[in-house]
């Protein structure tokens, strides 16, 4: 399963991407991160203790974990903000931390961690128009970082000329095609 | 730097972390007040006292690699509004790994937020292990030696008014060697499945929410 979570405060860029992925017959899964009512993770330790790989908070991001937990691939579509997620998304990331395995592992010589069950890929779109370089090269640095910290897979991609369908279905095929 | 015009932003959901001691170590030299980010509500209020700072300070932890959500959305709020006139920016970024990397973008976020809204960036300070501190000291630091000096080095740039330069934190944090790293990564994973089994769980099990699904 494919899940999509898309920031659509000005586009439907989620519903966009769904369109293409459905037309290969992926299972899809889509949800507007504007649109939930998801709280920011509160710090609490909760899901790396008394309630391990469960967060605590009771609001929309519980049916989101459920199906993130289990999904063989994740795209997040966010406008970038000073070279990062917009806050909608990035409130989804924060609380992934109870899907993930709090243990730790080496890889190239550093200590990371990972996820929970199988491992997933993860892809980052960030939206925009005429984003700058530096904004650019900030948001491909966040992808490595997470694709690291979460030893995941995937890549990410900068859509910089506003909502283009065209660039939305060969970015869709490139990720199928991963 | 006008001492009632400085303003410390803690962007930590926790009011006794290691986010909000590094700011209460800027306040005992700069003086100003420490201001906690709201978690919940609308963050509009913040706003003034933004704008009529004339430095602003932002210390948080890192969250996936870069500052919270919470954070985002200040700035985001923030850049909506305008109304900067070049008040100056520092920001600090505190993480569990011990590499610079990791928590580099949080800086990068706050550069570019200044840039994009008449601020001027004057440097950032990303301190790895700051998670393990849990709000003690930066003396109990495992890098105590160079981190304490270079951070207190921030601290009078930050007083002076004056640009912090990335080689600062750089280069008073080394990764640990290869035979530390393996020590970390082996005594970490103990003290975290320590505190699974504690509460009476399976640290093999499958995560909740798969469970949840069948």
């Amino acid at each position: 399963m494919i899940v999509i979570i898309s920031d659509d405060s000005k586009d439907n860029w989620g519903a966009a991407f769904e369109e293409t992925l459905l037309q290969t017959e992926s299972e899809v899964f889509r949800f507007s991160s504007n649109k939930l009512d998801i709280k920011p993770c509160a710090a609490c330790g909760s899901c790396s203790g008394k309630t391990y790989g469960r967060c605590i908070i009771p609001d929309d991001m519980q049916q989101v974990l459920v199906k993130i937990a289990g999904c063989c691939s994740l795209i997040l579509i966010s406008p970038i903000v000073f070279g990062g997620v917009s806050h909608h998304i990035k409130k989804i990331m924060d609380r992934m931390a109870s899907i993930g395995d709090p243990r730790y592992r080496i890889n190239k010589g550093e200590i990371v961690k990972g996820m929970s069950g199988q491992g997933m890929n993860y892809y980052m779109v960030g939206t925009g128009n005429n984003i700058s370089e530096a904004e650019k090269s900030a948001f491909l640095y966040l992808h490595e970082e997470n694709i690291n910290i979460m030893s995941a897979k995937g890549r990410a991609f900068v859509l910089d000329k506003g909502f283009n369908r065209e660039l939305i279905n060969k970015t869709a095929q490139e990720i199928l095609h991963e | 730097m006008n001492k009632s015009n400085i303003m410390l932003l803690c962007a930590s959901p926790r009011s006794k972390g290691t986010s909000a001691m590094l700011l209460e170590r800027i306040r005992v030299v700069t003086g100003g007040e420490i201001v906690f980010l709201p978690q919940k509500g609308s963050l509009d209020k913040l706003i003034p006292a933004m704008q009529q700072a004339s430095t602003i300070v932002i210390s948080g932890p890192c969250y996936i690699n870069t500052y919270p959500a919470r954070l985002v959305e200040l700035l985001e709020t923030a850049s909506s509004a305008g109304g900067f006139t070049g008040q100056k920016l520092y920001g600090i970024i505190n993480g569990g790994m011990p590499y610079v990397h990791t928590h580099r973008h949080g800086i990068t976020l706050l550069q570019l937020f200044a840039e994009r809204n008449n601020i001027a960036w004057q440097g950032g300070f990303v301190l790895g292990v700051g998670a393990m501190l849990d709000g003690n000291p930066l003396e109990k630091h495992m890098d105590r030696k160079t981190i304490v000096p270079a951070f207190d080095m921030f601290i009078q740039h930050i007083a002076e008014g004056s640009p912090s330069p990335d080689s600062l934190y750089e280069q008073a944090q080394k990764p640990p060697s290869k035979i530390m790293t393996y020590v970390f990564s082996k005594l970490l994973t103990f003290l975290v499945v320590k505190r699974i089994k504690k509460h009476g769980h399976d640290p093999d099990a499958p995560n909740w929410y798969i469970r949840e699904q069948k």
